[in-house]
């Protein structure tokens, strides 16, 4: 192609771009929505879930009229899941792209380096996934919402669950194996503080720290089944559960020492990836649950989900699907997504109906940490092949009071303090 | 600790180590015969991992076929990697540098593929009928696949030693590794050879990534894990040399196993302690006997 006519080229494809993006803007009102969902790697099931989902209830919004007259509108850039490469993107979507909020963040490093951000540009910033504690209470700022459990309200409910455990099935010494960095070290210290915090007597008989995404679990295994603990509590994410859960059972571990994985083990992930080979009788939880609570919400977003993916959804995916009902039902109290401070207002105190909330319960964004409360559920693994390809579920659920899970009002001080 | 426990912790050890090894001697190889210091070997234990799952969960085939079918698959990917885009990179000036921005591109471009393929769902594999259960040596028990694998990973080193040393193909791998010019004006299809020997080594890959998916999670971005390791490993071993890959892997293996059990907070300094320290003090590897002599 001769260089005049490249430019012709150029040329008619810039005043082509031109003329469809104008109508867009002319016609319509549009609430901006700038998300940082990984994509790639280990996390990019998690983050393409969240896309779907938020897609998802965009669509059910859109399709309804919006909200005031505005449509919502998701854009999403791969975060890679680094925290520098993600606050400039967000730099990019408040400055350039004139958007409304900051979405998503799977990874809690990404979460912590944007709330700066967040901050900073006094921008709102909806937490959708990632779960470190520090978010919403050593860290807190006043544009930042989070919008799923955090570890805390996990390892509280994990620690309820473990007492009550202890007046059925006595049991004394417990150890801990988790992903050497903040997440993993944040639900030891989350679960010993709450044990204590109710009461329990307990003793630790070891510590494991292997790094994330390692492949190889057979020394930590046997050296678990040396320490011969009654609990072993379990801190992973991802990959890692499905790995370490693999290598450990035919070493008969499960059948020796309680597993025990309330934060993220309960990821339908597992169950999708393991088939009929994971194990029976694992004590889980997640922070969404694709078969508990049997409600009608519950029911038709998760069907809704599979109808349009072709596959059932793992937590994150019901985070951010809150995330964007959260947004919409803030701009109707206020009537535009432009006045950010009435838009805190709106969202401090705010109760959604989400899929995960049981009958008789509505989850709220507590007015003074910006952390939605929610029930949680901690269930057993038991044969189920309702949700292929999974062949196990969680089921015998006990369930957790919302207000029970808070971190008591002198906590953000304590962490503050170390 | 008794000595039970010490067993077990060396079979532990012994355990990661042979994978290890499985994964770094491939990369040791290319390094050693192809001075190809190839980042996207780990993506080649990945794409073996998926053919695997592929050939078992969807065509329904044996585990033993699939590890064949997973090897081939990726040798074949890793021939045409070499043909394709490495051959045009040889004895350039910048060569060094080029080659890891190919090759990690590499790394970005078959993470893709597998997404597109597969998609970004956890995958798992089965152990194979007959080393689902447990074996029972000297009182302790040991599930029978990870047995297996230790045995394959010693066959394994004895072909590999029988292959480059006492074939005329092991010989022309090792000539290839001390003066490739001198190999071709003796006759030689050099670029033939090398293609080959990288497609040897990326098969490596494959065949360890198929042995290892019924005990880890299959899911993208699984070769950026294990290629830290083997790195370890082929530093503490040497570049390029076959027994130190052997030897550097069952360090790393014994050193992390008893670290875990001993210093669990600590564990995972001492592979990188145990490499920093072979950098400051034999930079050419441990095993490397005299420094021209690789392989």
């Amino acid at each position: 192609m001769s260089r005049s006519k490249y430019f012709c080229v150029m040329a008619l494809a810039l005043v082509a771009a031109l003329v469809c993006s104008i109508p867009v803007y002319a016609q319509e009102k549009i609430i901006k929505i700038g998300a940082l969902y990984p994509m790639t790697g280990r996390a990019g099931l998690y983050g393409l879930d969240s896309v779907d989902a938020a897609e998802m209830a965009i669509e059910e919004i859109n399709s309804k009229g919006g909200v005031n007259g505005y449509k919502l509108e998701l854009t999403n850039t791969d975060s890679k899941a680094k925290p520098d490469y993600s606050v400039m993107v967000a730099k990019r979507y408040i400055t350039q792209d004139k958007t409304h909020f900051l979405f998503g963040v799977v990874s809690s490093a990404v979460g912590l380096a944007l709330t700066e951000v967040s901050k900073q540009y006094k921008k709102i910033f909806i937490g959708t996934d990632h779960a470190s504690t520090q978010l919403t209470t050593d860290k807190f700022q006043p544009y930042y919402f989070r919008v799923s459990n955090n570890t805390f309200q996990s390892m509280a409910a994990g620690a309820l669950y473990l007492k009550e455990l202890q007046q059925t099935k006595p049991w004394e010494t417990i150890a801990y194996i988790g992903p050497d960095y903040a997440y993993g070290h944040d639900q030891w210290q989350e679960l010993k503080y709450n044990l204590d915090r109710f009461g329990v007597k307990y003793k630790s008989v070891g510590e494991y720290w292997p790094k994330l995404f390692a492949p190889d679990y057979t020394a930590f295994i046997t050296s678990i089944i040396n320490d011969k603990p009654d609990i072993l509590v379990a801190g992973f994410w991802g990959g890692d559960t499905v790995a370490f859960i693999k290598q450990a059972q035919p070493y008969g571990l499960f059948k020796k020492t309680l597993y025990f994985h309330p934060d993220a083990g309960g990821n339908y992930e597992l169950m999708s990836a393991m088939g009929s080979e994971l194990p029976e009788g694992l004590v889980l939880s997640a922070r969404h649950h694709n078969n508990w609570p049997e409600t009608a919400l519950n029911k038709e977003y998760v069907e809704k989900f599979f109808k349009r993916t072709g596959r059932y959804p793992t937590y994150a995916a019901e985070g951010a699907y809150a995330g964007i009902y959260a947004i919409a039902e803030a701009v109707k109290k206020v009537g535009n997504p432009d006045d950010t401070e009435a838009l805190v207002k709106a969202l401090e105190g705010l109760k959604i109906q989400l899929p995960e909330d049981p009958e008789g319960f509505t989850s709220y964004i507590d007015p003074e940490t910006h952390q939605i409360v929610q029930v949680q559920a901690i269930g057993l693994t038991k044969p189920n092949d309702k949700f292929p390809p999974a062949k196990m579920m969680l089921g015998d659920w006990k369930i957790y009071k919302a207000e029970d899970l808070l971190p008591p009002k002198d906590y953000a001080e304590r962490l503050k303090k170390k | 600790m008794d000595i039970s426990f010490i067993a077990m912790q060396f079979l532990s050890g012994l355990m990661m180590a042979t994978l290890l090894f499985l994964v770094a001697s491939g990369l040791t190889l290319i390094f050693g015969v192809g001075n190809v210091f190839n980042f996207a070997h780990g993506s080649f234990y990945m794409l073996g991992a998926y053919l695997a799952y592929q050939a078992v969960s969807v065509w329904h085939a044996n585990f033993w076929l699939s590890v064949l079918v997973a090897s081939v698959g990726a040798g074949i990917f890793g021939m045409l990697a070499e043909f394709l885009f490495l051959r045009r990179i040889y004895g350039r000036a910048e060569e060094g540098g080029f080659q890891i921005l190919l090759t990690y591109s590499f790394i970005l471009v078959i993470d893709d593929l597998v997404k597109l393929v597969w998609g970004t769902e956890y995958k798992s594999l089965p152990r194979p009928t007959g080393l689902t259960g447990t074996a029972e040596i000297f009182g302790l028990s040991i599930p029978s696949y990870n047995l297996a694998i230790i045995g394959i990973g010693l066959v394994i080193v004895v072909i590999a030693w029988l292959v480059l040393s006492r074939t005329r193909s092991g010989r022309i791998a090792r000539a290839a590794a001390l003066d490739r010019e001198m190999l071709g004006s003796l006759g030689i299809n050099v670029p033939l050879t090398m293609t080959v020997v990288f497609g040897i080594a990326t098969a490596m890959g494959g065949f360890a990534g198929a042995l290892a998916a019924p005990l880890r999670s299959v899911s993208p971005g699984a070769g950026i894990e294990v290629i830290i390791d083997s790195l370890i490993v082929v530093v503490i071993g040497g570049m390029g040399n076959f027994w130190g890959a052997w030897l550097g892997a069952l360090i790393l293996g014994e050193v992390n196993s008893f670290a875990v059990a001993t210093f669990p907070e600590w564990a995972s300094l001492f592979s990188y302690l145990v490499m920093v320290l072979t950098l400051i003090f034999k930079p050419e590897g441990i095993f490397a006997s005299r420094k021209i002599r690789r392989i």
